[in-house]
Order: C-alpha cells, then structure tokens, then sequence
C-alpha cells in the first residue's frame, strides 16, 4: 500500500504537469465587483471570473450572516444575468452584514474569492426615473420649459420606505458641461433662462436619502420656441426711439444750419470803417492798413471862431462912467461892447458874496463905477445880444421879457445913447450906490421914461439878494432924492436886491419891470407870471417910478404912484393914484436908480 | 386610531420633521467620521474588528425588513427608538472623550464631529420623549466599557467599531422615519406624504424605527 500512495501521488504529479503543459489549470480567483439594492428590499450581487482555465468552470457564491455560521448559497442565478447572485425578499435581511464569497470550480480544482461584508442599507442604489417629459410652457413672462418624470417602480416611496430625492441636468447639444439642477423630492421642475430657438437636452435621476444615485435616464429632447425676450424687445424699442430723436434732430439742424451757425458761431464784427476796405486785413501789408485809417481833412480845422457863441465882455474900468441918461445905456454899452463880443466869463454873476462886497465897498463911497455899481450887483454885465428897449430889434423884446437874459451893462459906456430916452438930466452917468445915484439925480422932472421910486421905500425896505444885478433891467429906476435924505437912518448900509423882471419892453423904449418875487405872480404861461420882474408903469412928475406889481388884470397894483399909466401893456387899469407902499408892504421893494435901472431887490416901505 | 398630538405647542408634524432633519444629520456626521477613520487605518485593524454581533444594543430586536417593519405597532417602533438612542449616550460620551487623543491624523475633526454627534442625539432622545411619555417599555441596553482599551492601536480599533455600530444603530434604524399611522380604515401614509401634500388630512405617529434583528 505504501507503494500504491506513492505511484498514486507520482501519477497525480505527472497528471497534473501533462495537464499544465496542456494549458488548462484549475480557474482563477473570483472576484465580487458589487452588490446593489434598488429598492432596499432586494439586492443583487455580480462577480467577475478569474479566469476559467480552459476548462468548464462554475460559479457558486455562498453567503452567510454575520452572527450565524449557516452557509447558505445564491438561491437566483438567473434573475440579475451572468455571474449574478439575486436575492430576493425573503433572502434579504437589513442591517445586517452578509459575508458573501464566490466559488469558481472546474474539472482541475476550484478557487474561492475573497469574502465580502455586505449591509443591504448601505447599497441601496434606485432605479432610473421614469417617463421623463420635457414641454414649454409659454408664460407671459416668457416661455420656459417644465421637466417632469416618475419615481422608478420598484421605489416604494409611498409607504416612505424609501425616500428619493431628485436631480436633473440640461444642455445644449454643442455644449460641454451640464447645468445640474436639484429638484428635491418633487417630480417635476421649471427651467427658465433658455435660449430662444435652441434645442436641449434633459436627463434626470435620484438617490435614496442614504445611498448612491442612479443612473442618468435617457436623453429628453425639447425645443424652444422663437421668440423675442421682452428685455430684448425693450431695448429694440429704446434704440429705435432714440435713433427717430436723432434722426428728428438732425433734420432740424440741417433745416435751421444758418441759425445754428449763427448761434455756435458768431459772427466776429470786422472792421466797419467807412471807406475801408477789408480786404486790405487779408493782404496783411501794414502800411496799407493803416494808411486807409488815414482820413483825409481829420481832423477838421474849420474857423473855430464861427462855431462859438458870441459874447460881449464886458469889462469895467476905472475911467468909464456911468452915464446916466435918458440914452439907452444898455444900448450903448452893448455897442461899446460890440467890438469884444466875447464873453470872458470874468466874474459870476451869480455870487452872492460878491454882491455884498460889492455893495459894501458901494457903500464907503467912491467914483469908481464898480464900487458905485456893486449895489445892484455886479460890476459886470454881461450883454446879450439883445438889446434893450430900442423895440423889436432881433431879440430884444424877447430878451427883454426872458428870463435869464443878461443886460448890457448900462453904466460901463459913457457913451450918450441917443435912442435911448432915459431923461436923465441931471443924472451923472456915473453909477453910485443908491443914496449917491439919488443924490445925484436931481428934482427935475424925469421924462416919462424914467420911473423913480421914493428913495426911502428902497432904503427901508429890507434888502435882499436875490438873484444878480445883472439882471436888472434897463430901465432906470431913479430914487427920489427927498427920500433918500428923509430916510438917512434908515439906509441900510447893504440894502437888499431883488431883482426885477422885465416884462417887456414897450414900443416907448420903456422897459416893463416887475419883481421876481412877486407873489402875485400869475402861474406860466401868463404875461404876469412869467415874468417877476416888476413893470414900471410910469414915471412920475415927481420923479417916482411907478412900478406895477403885476402885468395882468389879476395883478395887483400896490405901489404904483402913477397918475396915470403910461405903460400899454396892462389891460386892466392901473390904479392911478398909488401912494407909495403904504398899502401892502410889498415884499419886494424897488429901487429906482437915478440912471434909470430899477433895482427892486430892495425891500422899503412905501410911503 | 387617528390621534392628533401637539407637544407643547408644537404640531406633531413639525416635530417628525425636525425629527427627521436630525437622523439625516446623524447619519451623514457618522459616515463622514467613518470615512475620516479609514483614510488612515491600519490593515490589521481590519483583522481585530470585532464583529456587528458585539455591539452592545444587537440584543435588541427590531423589525429587519419592510414587511416586519410595517407590521409593527407604531408604539412599539417609538419604544424602540428611544430606547436605542438611551442606549447610545455613554458610549457617545466615551467616545468625545477618547476622540482627542486617537492615534489619527485626522483626530480634529474626528473630535468635532464626535461632539457634535453627541449634541443631536441628545436633541433628538428629547424629542422622541415628548412623543412617547411612557417610558415602561424602554430595554435597557447598559455599556459597560469604560475605555477603548490600552495601546494606541487597539483605541483605534475599537472606536472605529463603536462608531460603526452607531452608524448602524442611529443612521439606518433610527433614520428610517416614515408614519405608518393611519385612522382606522384610512389608506397608509407616510411622513413624507405629509411633507409632499401639505393639504392632505393623513396624520402621522411615532416614528417608524426599523433594526437589525
């Protein structure tokens, strides 16, 4: 028998390397590649062969629970396919490790896989949803497409044994990558954000709450409509407006260029030089520029002599006298005066102060005609150019009823005036203050011409400047001598003016004075008013100058001592017996000057 | 036996939904620990491991399938689930305190998560209580360990295993939450009907538990 293992075993030995060298060996090793349950209820088990070794090999994979020791093998071969193990409900028990080994065997040995531990809750792996279906939805805000499927059969989410949770995934057919979207425990979702007229494709699947997620379900396809977003359609609408604006506005522009240019580009002024030629800029040559500027006769060298207004200055000398005539010495001195028709402009004859000066120097007593002159204001005349009361000469009458016209100095020409009837007589042409003037005059009786005032309603009157000597008229206002002496107290050593108006100048030479502050003045426009100077009506016998206060029938007469009027301007009668000022202290007093001046700036008591 | 139960206040549905949100988090902490442990153990742990069979609550008997799970009473399946989670306070305590000092290069986050395992279950016992005052029925399922054991490898192991009968325990029995409560003669419906059709009148019970046998 020993002989019989051994030859046995060394038979064995040769059989089995015959057998090698013949190709076929026993089969490889086995291997599980995995177990799944899809619905936690059964699971299924696949393997791999190792190889067959040429020869006929079987499989059988035998099981085992983790707290027993039975061996129980594959009860379902068939059920999952080839090399599949199958178990079904009864065999299938959770939370519990299975240890599962496979065993290949063929006609040379059999080999056995390495064990695995298996816990069915851990391998749950569902089934692929179901009837996937794809539609758009066409919404107000846009269409969109709704994916929507169905649990897998075998899941029985119902009794909430198993609870699935869903994902699914959509591109483009060009497109790489998917774009994933987690739809939770629902069935259906809504895609939005899809492009128009593109097709796409969707897939879907799940995963038990614990497990591994199935496979992805086949390709859904599904179309988007052609449609315009309501973004795009927006801006589409926005350009096209704002291309109508523009289009608007440069139609407008075209339409109005030239007031559009003239807006943004105004005109730059170009030398408007009369007699220049713009063109001569353009050359550029400076010499031709600027001898164009050059005007021919600028500037004008007329005669300037004939463009100044002539004056007569007047000047007062020592020497000259005044004469106090019956001549019209305005109108003599204006003929002396005639040769230097200018107006030098020396002195004012508005000064107030030089009034009184003069009037004060007047006042010591002196020959000289300018002392003698300075009481009625001042040394100087300034002679108009009209004349005084020769009658209608150029202007005079009018220079005699106008106000602000100066008179020819009266008292400056020792020149006899024949035209001038002023009776002076025994009147010095010299001109001295007023005492002296009335002194001088003598008691004769004065022409009708010559106007005298009682010399006391001058001196005793309050004197007043008012407005320059110069502006006394021509006529001559004598004081009365008498009064002068009678009235030596009451001489105020500055007597005040006053000027007197002339009215006019009447066709006897005779000048129409009247006060200028005579509040009876009427308003403009009448002979009454416009005139405050005081009219001297008549001269009396007596040598009193009867002076009317005002010229129209509204005038009063308050001191005219006349007996009768002399004067025709009035159309209302004089009153013809007038005592001198005893009647209404008039507020101005007028002197007359033994020359023939009327000086009624002097404010006296008539008597 | 229809049963509306508000707890406090709360509906009853809004607890088994809290109740559900917080397995989820067990089950998913307790993977990714049990992931963690793996990257880095020792092929011979594998070979120490000791059997599902050791772990401390496989005495409990629990429905294995789905047929002997819809079977079951929903008082019992709350019982159950309490008690399982009573059981798995100690070692979850062991195991925060043992988890800083492992042998891993991951012992951080293993230690984190540990922690935070601990806090959803004691959440989660609480809110099963308020569910099923009667506490007659709890098995009680003592651990007696007081350490992993003493060399560096063998902690390893063993908190490896812990974890993995907690996972087990917590994750699949504990998770699988469905109500199976219905009025007399009304269809079933689970929880996750109540989720899914807001409108309907199904009214949901304790919560399904389903473990090993």
């Amino acid at each position: 028998t020993m002989r019989n293992s051994g030859a046995m075993l060394i038979l064995t030995f040769i059989a089995i390397l015959i057998l090698q060298a013949a190709g076929v060996s026993p089969p490889g090793k086995p291997r599980l590649t995995s177990c799944r349950s899809p619905e936690k209820e059964t699971f299924t088990c696949w393997w791999e062969p190792g190889g067959d070794g040429g020869l006929p090999t079987t499989y059988a994979l035998y099981y085992h629970l983790e707290n027993s020791e039975t061996v129980y093998e594959c009860p379902d071969y068939r059920t999952a396919g080839e090399n599949s193990c199958f178990f079904n409900k009864n065999d299938t028990s959770l939370w519990v490790n299975y240890n599962i080994t496979v065993v290949a065997s063929n006609a040379l040995g059999k080999n056995i896989s390495d064990p695995v531990e298996v816990d069915v809750v851990y391998i749950v792996q569902p089934n692929t949803p179901e009837h996937v279906t794809a539609v758009v939805v066409h919404d107000e805000q846009g269409p969109f497409v709704r994916v929507s499927w169905e649990k897998p059969r075998t899941a029985d989410t119902r009794s909430g044994w198993i609870t699935l949770l869903y994902q699914l995934r959509v591109k483009q057919e060009k497109d790489k990558e998917w774009e994933e979207y987690n739809a939770g425990m629902q069935k259906y979702y809504n895609v939005f954000s899809l492009h128009p007229d593109k097709e796409y494709m969707v897939q879907v699947r799940c995963k038990p709450d614990h497990g591994f997620w199935s496979e992805w379900t086949q390709t859904t396809y599904v179309k988007m409509p052609d449609y315009i977003t309501r973004e795009r359609s927006l801006w589409i609408m926005i350009t096209i407006f704002f291309v109508f604006i523009v289009v608007i506005l440069t139609w407008t522009l075209n339409v109005k260029r030239n007031s559009v240019k003239l807006c943004l580009l105004p005109a730059v002024p170009g030398p408007k030089i009369k007699g220049f030629d713009k063109q001569l800029l353009k050359s550029g040559k400076s010499e031709e520029v600027f001898n164009t500027l050059v005007i021919q006769g600028f500037p004008p060298t007329t005669d300037y002599d004939n463009l100044l207004v002539e004056y007569l200055e007047v000047f007062d000398n020592e020497e000259q006298e005044l004469v106090l005539d019956g001549k019209d010495l305005s109108e003599d001195c204006m003929k002396s005066k005639s040769p230097s028709d200018i107006d030098s402009g020396r002195g004012s004859c508005d000064s107030h102060t030089l009034l009184l000066e003069k009037c004060m120097d007047g006042r010591e007593g002196s020959g000289s005609n300018q002392h003698q002159y300075s009481q009625h204001g001042e040394t100087r005349w300034a002679s108009t150019e009209s004349s005084e009361s020769q009658g209608p000469e150029p202007g005079s009458p009018d220079s005699a009823n106008g106000r602000g016209k100066t008179w020819p100095v009266v008292f400056s020409s020792p020149q006899p005036q024949p035209h001038h009837h002023y009776p002076v007589g025994a009147a010095k042409p010299a001109y001295h203050s007023v005492p002296e003037i009335l002194n001088h005059l003598s008691p004769h009786a004065m022409s009708s011409n010559y106007h005298q005032l009682n010399h006391q309603d001058i001196l005793q009157q309050e004197r007043r400047f008012s407005k320059p000597a110069c502006r006394h008229s021509q006529s001559y206002n004598q004081f009365n001598l008498d009064g002068i002496d009678t009235s030596a107290p009451g001489v105020a050593p500055s007597p005040s003016l006053e000027y007197v108006e002339v009215q006019r100048v009447n066709p006897e030479n005779m000048l129409l004075l009247r006060p200028l502050s005579d509040p009876n003045r009427e308003p403009e426009g009448s002979d009454c008013t416009r005139e405050d100077y005081s009219k001297v009506k008549e001269v009396t016998s007596n040598n009193i100058l009867l002076l009317q206060r005002d010229m129209s029938h509204q005038c009063v007469d308050d001191y005219s001592q006349a007996d009768q009027c002399t004067t025709q301007q009035p159309p209302h009668p004089c009153k013809p017996a007038v005592h001198q000022s005893n009647s209404g202290m008039p507020q101005e007093a007028i002197r007359v000057m033994g020359n023939g001046y009327v000086d009624s700036t002097v404010l006296m008591p008539s008597y | 036996m229809c049963a509306f139960v508000s707890i406090n206040g709360v509906g009853l549905n809004d607890l088994l939904e809290r109740a559900s949100q917080l397995s989820d988090k067990l089950h998913s902490l307790s993977t990714s620990l049990t992931n963690d442990l793996d990257s880095h153990f020792p092929p011979v742990g594998r070979v120490m491991m000791p059997r599902p069979s050791m772990c401390h609550t496989s005495s409990l008997q629990v429905p294995n399938d789905k047929d002997q799970a819809l079977k079951v009473p929903e008082d019992e399946l709350l019982s159950l689930a309490r008690s399982l989670l009573l059981a798995w306070s100690d070692p979850l305590a062991l195991l925060s305190s043992e988890a800083s000092s492992l042998a891993h290069p991951e012992r951080n986050t293993i230690d984190s998560k540990t922690k935070e395992l601990q806090e959803n279950i004691n959440s989660l016992g609480a809110g099963l209580e308020h569910m099923d005052s009667t506490s007659d029925n709890l098995s009680s399922l003592p651990f007696y360990t007081n350490s992993l054991g003493q060399d560096k490898t063998s902690r390893l192991v063993n908190f490896h295993f812990l974890l993995s009968c907690f996972r087990r325990d917590s994750s699949h029995k504990i998770d699988s939450f469905s109500s199976k409560f219905s009025a007399a003669g009304q269809p079933r419906r689970d929880l996750r009907c109540v989720r899914e059709d807001m409108l309907s009148k199904c009214k949901t019970g304790p919560l399904f538990f389903v473990s090993k046998v």
